[in-house]
């Protein structure tokens, strides 16, 4: 199993506190890796991170960021550490190519994080456009990711508010799915969700994943599914930096 | 003599009349609650479980009054709710209080944490502000946020958020408290001591109705579930001991077992 997300001993200050200390992972070609804690123990932060988008001033303060099924030497967090604010938005600018390609992200809540003026068509096709591999043909590649993901064909033209919840959580799979990303970043896809639509949504992303040898990074507190479902878990708690189970 | 329900919610139905795509495309009607009937007596917390879409909060808002309903009749203490006008419900409201799934959003950003206590007080129990301050205070220490009582929301995690919101119905000791998934969103250990705060803290012979999609939750602090499918309560359970006997109970209280999916309807 190759690796293809890697971040290690990475630490994110204010100047109050500690953010995040000390926490490494890999993650893995056809593995599900979940990043388990409580709300507030940087879960979500060591995830934008791991895709090259910090916010917080002065940030990185350690820590290496690999992607090595894109480039297998390069650190993208050189020449970041510890040069605050405008180095971190010139580490998004030049990670920017690989996200929504390389790696890709698929937010908590569906509903509110697509776009509510625009057909899940057109925000399929922009995402589409985003892959290393042009598609030939649009149109065929949008119902081929519906198909996949379980909507009709019809859903290309609905808006977000013509989705139902369940609907919405399967658009934003398609949408995180379409660019064939190496690595598919699921931030809490659970939250909000009642049992049921917890289970399809989970094993959707798994399923697709599994289809296409995407690398899952799982974020979430539901320890259920993790038991379930993961490969590998990383326990980020406190200053007490990234546990890892396998 | 048997004690009057806090609730009585007898055949009520809903229905939505939405408008079609264009001007001219006829009407679109959504039945969202279905002749349901049901009691809360007084010291009762029961759950309204089932999936999105299921009707729980319509269910919900139609106890408050924050809906009108299609048919049936509502009680609220042995008296007629449904068909009073607005002037007259708002004398009574005070005893009858919600709380809502979205703590940061119902809150006001720029009161604090007693400010939002103070203001239920002062506004809804015509409470003196010097009273105000002292009960808002006392209720924000009895449910741990003494040392926040100066904290704005967005200073707040999200549990502390929902305790605002507990103080601020409890300060006024309502008969009946509803509440919408006041545990969305949290970390397992927060939704515990968040349910547990709104349980142990009921006012003396107040009904509590829980709004929830979590069945361990129902089972938990409940006395008594009832589960909705398509607007109506297809099964009522009696707790600890009650079983799920319909197929989709059985798919809410076990989703990862073998089940028929077809029997739910949110995708």
């Amino acid at each position: 199993m190759s690796i293809l997300l890697s971040v290690s001993d990475l630490c994110i200050r204010t100047p109050e506190r500690t953010l995040v200390e000390g926490v490494s992972f890999d993650v893995q070609e056809g593995r599900v890796t979940a990043i388990v804690g409580h709300s507030g123990s940087g879960k979500s932060l060591s995830a934008r991170a791991a895709m090259g988008v910090l916010d917080v001033d002065p940030g990185l303060h350690a820590g290496s960021l690999r992607y090595p099924g894109f480039s297998a030497e390069r650190d993208w967090f050189e020449g970041v550490r510890g040069q605050g604010m405008r180095a971190q938005r010139r580490l998004a600018r030049d990670t920017a190519k690989l996200r929504g390609s390389y790696v890709t992200y698929s937010p908590q809540s569906a509903s509110s994080a697509l776009n509510p003026g625009r057909s899940i068509g057109q925000q399929l096709a922009i995402a589409i456009s985003r892959r290393q591999d042009p598609a030939a043909d649009v149109g065929a590649a949008i119902r081929d990711v519906l198909e996949e993901v379980g909507l009709p064909p019809r859903a290309a033209y609905a808006v977000p508010s013509e989705l139902s919840g369940g609907m919405a959580q399967r658009a934003a799979v398609a949408i995180a799915i379409a660019p064939q990303p190496r690595v598919l970043i699921a931030d809490e896809p659970e939250t909000g969700l009642d049992p049921v639509l917890r289970r399809v949504v989970t094993e959707l992303m798994l399923e697709v994943a599994s289809n296409h040898g995407v690398a899952l990074m799982l974020i979430t507190h539901n320890m259920d599914t993790v038991h379930r479902i993961a490969d590998d878990v990383i326990r980020i708690g406190p200053s007490t930096g990234g546990a890892h189970d396998a | 003599m048997p004690e009057t329900p806090i609730v009585e919610f007898s055949s009520v139905s809903k229905t939505f009349v939405l408008p079609g795509a264009w001007p001219w495309s006829a009407k679109r009607e959504v039945h969202a609650v279905r002749d349901v009937s049901f009691e809360v007596a007084p010291g009762e917390v029961v759950a309204l479980v089932g999936q999105s879409g299921s009707g729980k909060t319509t269910v919900a808002r139609c106890v408050l009054g924050l809906e009108s309903i299609s048919a049936g009749e509502i009680k609220l203490e042995g008296s007629r709710w449904d068909n009073l006008s607005e002037r007259e419900r708002r004398a009574r409201r005070l005893k009858y209080q919600y709380i809502p799934q979205d703590a940061l959003s119902a809150l006001d950003p720029q009161q604090t944490a007693l400010e939002a206590v103070v203001e239920s007080l002062t506004v809804l129990a015509g409470a003196s502000r010097e009273d105000a301050n002292k009960r808002g205070a006392e209720m924000l220490e009895s449910l741990g946020l003494g040392h926040r009582l100066g904290a704005l929301p967005r200073e707040m995690s999200g549990g502390e958020q929902r305790r605002v919101t507990l103080a601020r119905v409890f300060v006024l000791q309502p008969a009946l408290v509803v509440a919408d998934e006041p545990t969305s969103g949290l970390d397992p250990d927060r939704q515990e001591s968040v349910l547990e705060d709104l349980i142990t803290n009921l006012p003396e012979g107040a009904g509590c109705i829980l709004v929830t999609h979590d069945m361990a939750q129902a089972r938990a602090w409940c006395h008594r579930a009832l589960v909705m499918l398509e607007g109506k309560v297809v099964e009522e359970l009696r707790f600890p001991d009650g079983q799920p006997a319909h197929p989709y109970s059985r798919m809410l209280f076990d989703p990862w077992g073998e089940h028929d999916f077809a029997q739910s309807t949110a995708f």
